[in-house]
């Protein structure tokens, strides 16, 4: 016999615990956020990840690029997601013609990543970031500085909602793709001395621009 | 097993805490932050809606319990369909040798770590370099606590009893750091050493916070990054996962993944919030190449035979030691192994032997903060109670301990002997004042002893009936 069944063979072997744990009937969302129209769970969201120390930004196209040049602030090289993974159409065409470059998505030794979003969530003030291919991990964990591009359609009200939507697909950020992250914020520790310091490992700034 | 036990010492253990002011003030203050922390989130909405999380999480975990092999075995299911390996493991030793084989197959000389427990409760990192492989902790308080050649003295935050001052001074002998005061300058220097181990490193090792059943996924959260920096630049990936870790739906995850960090650091999502589904696919040009499972016991379906059954519930928030009055005093180290707080006063005895943890169960004064504060309502102070019976009935309680006891029961079961020993504690006390003598000293020392009323209730009661009369 190996280990498997040995451990199984024991487990199975007791009483199971806690057969008088009545199941809930009711589930309800980690954070209520109650009835919300789309503009005021957009101020939630914007809200939220300020709280958590991100950058903000309501934009049209044009400004976004712009908005993104004053972040890249001379750099001449950029990680990124595929371009047909981002909501701002031609956008390596358009950094090259601004003489930026995009580096190889493991190139540790860039400043600022650029990358999309699968979805936002109001209540947290998270964005989604379902792996898949072109939708790289480096982007948006090597540089100091991320930049996430999202469209207003993509935001959920919680994780609860993008779950049930998940159910709904038969889970396909937890089957076809390697990983799923959801990041809230920038990289932070308060390790020394319980002092909160941005930047532990991952971007110490997060800017979402937010596409109308 | 190649951690260190010496639960045996609380006592002495307690009082070198008790002693370091250092020690003091940095567990002071980060206990109570987190407690604050959790309070202000769990019970942002409502007082209501706070325990309503806990509920939902305590039978979310209390169901994946109840079908615990069952769920084992689907989740072996889907992790495989998605591409991870799966290796059982039934003890330390065991659990060792799996990640020796693995890092040999894959000729891996470095391993960069991301915080795990169970890797804690393992040795794996002893393990690990006897066999000549390097190893580095990369959660910052994992590796200020690795350079020091200490061990976890908080479930959450590895190095909570540092103050900066003393992370300075790590940093400057291990590493050769200028000396600096400044709190970012330290983390910036961190993350530059660190950030080389990540690109060189050959293995990522990591725990795991939830095993979800349904999708074969491992679900890890954490505020710096060095875990997803783990599972996603080395070429093979180990993910140590105990067998409590399973949880039934992403229904259910995406619940625990929220209650978690509000009952921790009072976060309602951690910074990253990772669920890693195997090794990169065919059209994925980066993540690891080989990502296992190893699933393991070490104690814990013996855990599972006995009415202690509920503490695999456990999801490690830390919650119960930020709330205990022992634990802010004393901090995790005099617990004597790996976790301390009212969750190792209960774990350690049950996973070393209550013989070699004998005074833990002591180590309360049965406030029930702890299973107040506990995300998934683990009744900690009625185990301790269990635990002290046990030790009761295998006679290990200390001789005058039952001489005392039996005193007392002489002296309550006769109405004139109970008389007597309150007259008897009023005269002692006018001839002794406020200070007790030999080893009812201690108490003494830190309190006054509360004055006795100068007339008993009885004899309040006797004279109120002649008044009457």
């Amino acid at each position: 016999m190996n280990a498997r069944d040995r451990i199984l063979g024991k487990l199975r072997r007791v009483q199971a615990p806690f057969a008088d744990v009545a199941p809930i009937v009711e589930r309800r969302r980690m954070i209520p956020l109650g009835e919300m129209t789309p503009e005021l769970q957009l101020e939630r969201f914007i809200a939220e990840s300020q709280a958590q120390g991100c950058l903000v930004y309501r934009l049209d196209a044009n400004s976004a690029v712009e908005q993104m040049m004053e972040i890249i602030a001379g750099d001449n090289a950029v990680l990124s997601w595929d371009e047909c993974e981002l909501p701002l159409e031609r956008l390596h065409d358009i950094l090259q013609s601004l003489d930026v470059s995009i580096a190889a998505p493991d190139d540790s030794g860039v400043r600022v990543g650029v990358t999309g979003v699968t979805a936002a969530l109001a209540a947290t003030g998270s964005l989604v970031l379902e792996g898949g291919a072109g939708r790289y991990r480096g982007p948006s964990l090597l540089p100091d500085v991320h930049i996430a591009l999202m469209r207003v359609e993509q935001l959920l009200p919680d994780l609860e909602s993008w779950q049930q939507l998940q159910q709904r697909d038969a889970y396909p950020a937890f089957t076809s793709a390697s990983s799923t992250t959801m990041v809230t914020g920038p990289s932070k520790t308060a390790d020394i001395g319980h002092q909160l310091v941005k930047g532990a490992h991952g971007p110490r700034e997060v800017h979402i621009v937010i596409l109308e | 097993m190649t951690v260190a036990l010496d639960s045996n010492n609380f006592i002495a253990l307690a009082d070198i805490a008790l002693q370091n002011e250092d020690l003091q003030h940095a567990i002071g203050d980060g206990t109570r932050t987190a407690y604050y922390r959790r309070l202000d989130t769990m019970f942002a909405h409502s007082d209501e809606h706070g325990e309503y999380m806990r509920g939902m999480a305590a039978e979310a975990k209390r169901r994946a319990l109840r079908h615990l092999p069952d769920l084992l075995e689907k989740a072996e299911r889907n992790l495989r369909q998605n591409g991870f390996q799966v290796e059982w493991a039934e003890d330390a030793d065991h659990a060792n040798q799996l990640v020796l084989d693995i890092a040999r197959r894959h000729q891996a000389r470095t391993v960069a770590k991301s915080k795990s427990m169970l890797s804690e409760e393992l040795g794996t990192n002893h393990a690990l370099e006897a066999a000549g492989l390097r190893v580095v902790e990369t959660d910052l308080g994992e590796y200020i606590i690795q350079l020091n050649d200490e061990t976890p003295s908080h479930i959450v935050g590895p190095a909570m009893h540092k103050t900066k001052a003393e992370i300075r001074d790590i940093f400057v002998r291990e590493l050769g750091m200028e000396p600096t005061d400044d709190a970012e300058a330290m983390v910036a220097y961190a993350r530059k050493m660190l950030r080389d181990e990540f690109l060189s490193a050959d293995m990522g090792i990591s725990g795991a916070n939830f095993l979800i059943a349904e999708t074969g996924s491992i679900g890890l959260v954490m505020n710096e990054g060095n875990g997803r920096m783990c599972t996603s630049l080395p070429r093979v990936h180990i993910a140590l996962v105990g067998i409590e870790k399973v949880v039934d739906t992403v229904e259910d995850y995406a619940m625990l993944t929220q209650v978690l960090p509000s009952s921790s650091t009072g976060q309602k999502m951690t910074v990253y919030t990772n669920i890693i589904n195997g090794p990169r696919r065919t059209d994925e040009t980066d993540g690891p190449e080989h990502v296992y499972v190893i699933l393991v016991d070490n104690g814990r379906s013996d855990i599972y035979a006995t009415e202690y059954a509920e503490a695999l519930a456990c999801i490690r928030c830390g919650a119960c030691q930020n709330a205990c009055p022992v634990y802010r005093s004393t901090g995790g180290h005099a617990y004597g192994w790996v976790y301390g707080g009212p969750i190792g006063a209960v774990l350690t005895p049950l996973m070393v032997g209550l013989e070699n943890a004998a005074p833990l169960p002591h180590a309360s004064s049965l406030c029930g903060s702890c299973k107040q504060v506990c995300p998934v309502d683990i009744d900690l102070p009625r185990m301790l109670l269990d635990l002290r019976w046990e030790l009761v009935q295998r006679g290990e309680s200390k001789a005058g301990w039952d001489l005392a006891m039996k005193m007392w029961a002489i002296g309550m079961t006769s109405p004139a002997r109970f008389a007597l020993g309150g007259r008897a504690a009023r005269a002692g006390q006018y001839l002794m004042g406020d200070y007790l003598p030999g080893v009812l000293g201690n108490w003494t020392k830190h309190r006054d002893f509360p004055d006795f009323a100068p007339k008993s209730f009885r004899q309040l009661w006797r004279e109120r009936r002649r008044e009457r009369a």
